[in-house]
């Protein structure tokens, strides 16, 4: 049958070809249908799937914060925060995306009405792609800036350095740059340790670095600035000062100088003081000074412990000392012969002279240099500076230096001198780390014998009882305090001036077993009232008195009136002679 | 046979495709979830620190001394006076009272070796 089909009609099998061919082509536009149909249901699908997603959690182009160099946080020996990076939010704009600048002028200034318009727009325009508008704003600041929706304008964390305690702990910290480097105090000290090189490697993101624990007590700081500030307006002063130490461990517990500063406004630090420019440093470090009487204490350690003058010696102190044309006599001149212990409580400049000369001038000076004052001070602080202490001493220059005047030596080599003599004779150098007295222990340095410094602190404490520092004494009553006064008369054209005077006072406390050495001075004082004076008692010293009852008993010190401590400090020799 | 495997390898084809595409996808939103988080750790730190230093500025001297100062009237707060300070030692003893000690003596004794004799009494009166 095919075959007379295939007869009859020879092109069936063509046309056979063809519808196949056909029925092909439109099973291949059908799936091809199919296959377009599927393509736009999946795009149209994942166009649905656009829309509904929600971009503000989408964070692919978000750029993360450049963090700024952080730094490691500051803390007190109790652990309360001295200064501690704070992230902040800074506002930047991109000029080349900003449509209107008008507008965005008008609103930021809606939120920030102390930048200026000129500036601001001049700022805003161009081809710019980054520009800082406003740097360290408040997080609230930040939030109602966004909520104004100006195209172009957006912000990035920064770290910024904050000092919670102000300007408590001003001298100490130091303050930092905009870029968080340290541009004074320990700030900068620790800069120029590792800090610098960690943030320079990129460590210092983030806030990995180990916070630093240093000596200071914020507590006791606290309060010695407060009395230090009270002093300065009780007497008029033109500056003021004070540091203590813990006298076994070396560590310092306060320091405080003023005029200070707001670490966190570092330009206060440069600003004029009541017209006088760079009355900001700190005094206690970066200061030398004639620390008048005090310096005593130092000769009496020297002498005493050179074994050529007893306490039981007896020096005359009738008439002045004559050196050529000039003659040293006493402030308040007893005119007779006085004991060493009187010497020392009536702050005889003669009897001094007497007991320096007894012990020989270059014995004296090798024993002031034995207590740290030719070196630099270990403090860690970029403020710093050297004593300056004659190499040799003359006749005359040794005499006056025996009572402090013709020498400038910083109230913190002071402090750490008074501290070696009162702790049982070793000197240790003065830190603002926290330091174990274990610790301690391996940095002393034997300056004089633990029977001279028993008789040390009899003698302060006599001072303390009879001497000039009775007024102290009654404030701080029942703490065992008891130190030396020193009034400097400052130089003024070249002479020295009875009206400006420079007021000391070294104690330390409690005397029958040491803990603290302090040091406070206050700079030209005036009289508080009409029967008041100007000599150190008055000021330094009713200072020194009020701050040791305010921070004994944070130091864990309680008061004790059993007067057989005090009897218990007389040394032997002396029993029965008062 | 040309024609299945050919079928197979298409299909294998557009397998691979979808499965690209959405592993593409996946690793995308993972990367965005991933940055997300880590924008919300960061964000978080800050505000961390802000709390931190707003603590540790609360709890400064500077901050407290005045506050103090400015509610003297009501807190009476001053600086501690060495006299309030005493030992424990030098506080008086207690004044003897007209308590009878053997009896209390005798009832602790009794309480300590488990017998309570006042409950007992309140036992009986309730019955």
């Amino acid at each position: 049958m095919s075959e007379a089909m295939q007869k009859n009609n020879p092109n069936i099998e063509i046309e056979g070809v063809r519808k196949a061919r056909g029925n092909l082509t439109k099973g291949r536009i059908i799936i091809a249908i199919f296959g377009f149909a599927l393509l736009f249901a999946l795009l149209g699908g994942r166009l649905v799937m656009f829309g509904l997603a929600d971009y503000s959690k989408n964070y692919q182009g978000q750029e993360r914060d450049l963090a700024t160099a952080s730094r490691p946080a500051i803390l007190d020996r109790n652990g309360l925060e001295m200064a501690v990076d704070i992230r902040v939010p800074s506002m930047f704009a991109d000029p080349s995306s900003i449509i209107d600048v008008e507008e965005a002028v008008v609103k930021i200034r809606s939120e920030l009405p102390n930048i200026d318009e000129k500036w601001l727009r001049k700022r805003l325009t161009g081809d710019k792609g980054f520009v800082w508008v406003a740097r360290e704003l408040t997080p609230n600041q930040q939030r109602r800036i966004f909520d104004l929706g100006i195209p172009g304008i957006d912000f990035r964390m920064e770290s910024k350095r904050f000092y919670p305690g102000g300007e408590d702990a001003a001298h100490i910290l130091g303050s930092v740059n905009r870029d968080n480097q340290g541009i004074s105090g320990f700030e900068k000290y620790l800069d120029s340790q590792d800090v610098a090189l960690l943030q320079e490697l990129g460590f210092a993101r983030g806030r990995e670095l180990e916070a630093v624990n240093m000596s200071i007590d914020m507590r006791v700081q606290h309060a010695m600035r407060a009395e230090l500030v009270d002093a300065m307006q009780r007497y008029d002063a033109i500056a003021s000062a004070g540091v203590l130490m813990d006298v076994s461990s070396g560590e310092i517990l306060a320091l405080v100088s003023l005029p200070d500063f707001n670490p966190n406004q570092p330009h206060t630090a440069l600003e004029p003081y009541n017209g006088v420019k760079g009355a900001r440093i700190n005094r206690i470090t970066a200061g030398k000074f004639e620390l008048g009487s005090t310096v005593k204490t130092i000769t009496f350690a020297g002498a005493l412990d050179s074994g050529l003058v007893k306490l039981t010696d007896s020096f005359d102190a009738t008439n002045g000392v004559r050196f050529g044309r000039f003659t040293i006599s006493d402030y308040h001149g007893k005119k007779r012969v006085l004991s060493v212990p009187e010497i020392f409580k009536y702050s005889s400049n003669i009897g001094t002279i007497r007991i320096m000369q007894t012990m020989g001038k270059d014995n004296f000076r090798s024993f002031l240099n034995g207590l740290g004052f030719d070196d630099a001070l270990s403090v860690e602080l970029p403020e710093i500076t050297m004593s300056s202490i004659k190499e040799k001493f003359s006749e005359v220059g040794a005499a006056t230096a025996s009572f402090g005047h013709g020498m400038s030596i910083t109230p913190m080599h002071l402090v750490a001198a008074i501290g070696g003599i009162v702790n049982g004779g070793n000197f240790v150098p003065p830190t603002l780390y926290k330091r174990s007295v274990e610790e301690a222990k391996t940095l002393y340095r034997p300056i004089i014998s633990s029977d001279t410094s028993d008789k040390m602190r009899y003698l302060l404490r006599l001072n303390a009882l009879e001497g000039s520092g009775r007024k102290a004494n009654e404030i701080a009553n029942g703490y065992h305090f008891g130190g030396k006064t020193g009034t400097a008369e400052k130089v003024v054209d070249g002479r020295y001036s009875s009206e400006k005077t420079f007021t000391v006072f070294a104690s330390a406390f409690p005397l029958n077993s040491p803990k603290y050495a302090m040091v406070i001075l206050v700079d030209e004082p005036k009289k508080e009232n009409e029967r008041t004076g100007t000599t150190a008692g008055w000021n330094a010293g009713m200072t020194s008195g009020r701050i040791v009852k305010r921070i004994a008993p944070m130091l864990g010190i309680s008061p004790d009136f059993d007067a057989s401590i005090d009897a218990g400090l007389v040394p032997k020799e002396l029993l029965g002679r008062f | 046979m040309m024609k299945w495997l050919n079928l197979s390898l298409l299909f294998a084809c557009a397998l691979a495709l979808v499965g690209v595409y959405v592993i593409k996808y996946q690793t995308l939103d993972i990367a965005n979830e991933k940055k997300s988080l880590l924008v919300s750790i960061e964000q978080k730190q800050g505000d961390i620190s802000l709390l931190e230093a707003d603590w540790a500025y609360l709890n400064q001297p500077s901050y407290i001394e005045p506050m103090v100062r400015r509610h003297q009237d009501y807190l009476g707060l001053d600086i501690i006076d060495q006299k309030q300070f005493i030992n424990i030692s030098d506080l008086p003893m207690r004044q003897k009272t007209d308590a009878d000690d053997a009896a209390l003596t005798a009832l602790f004794e009794v309480l300590d070796s488990g017998v309570d004799p006042i409950a007992a009494l309140i036992e009986a009166s309730s019955q």
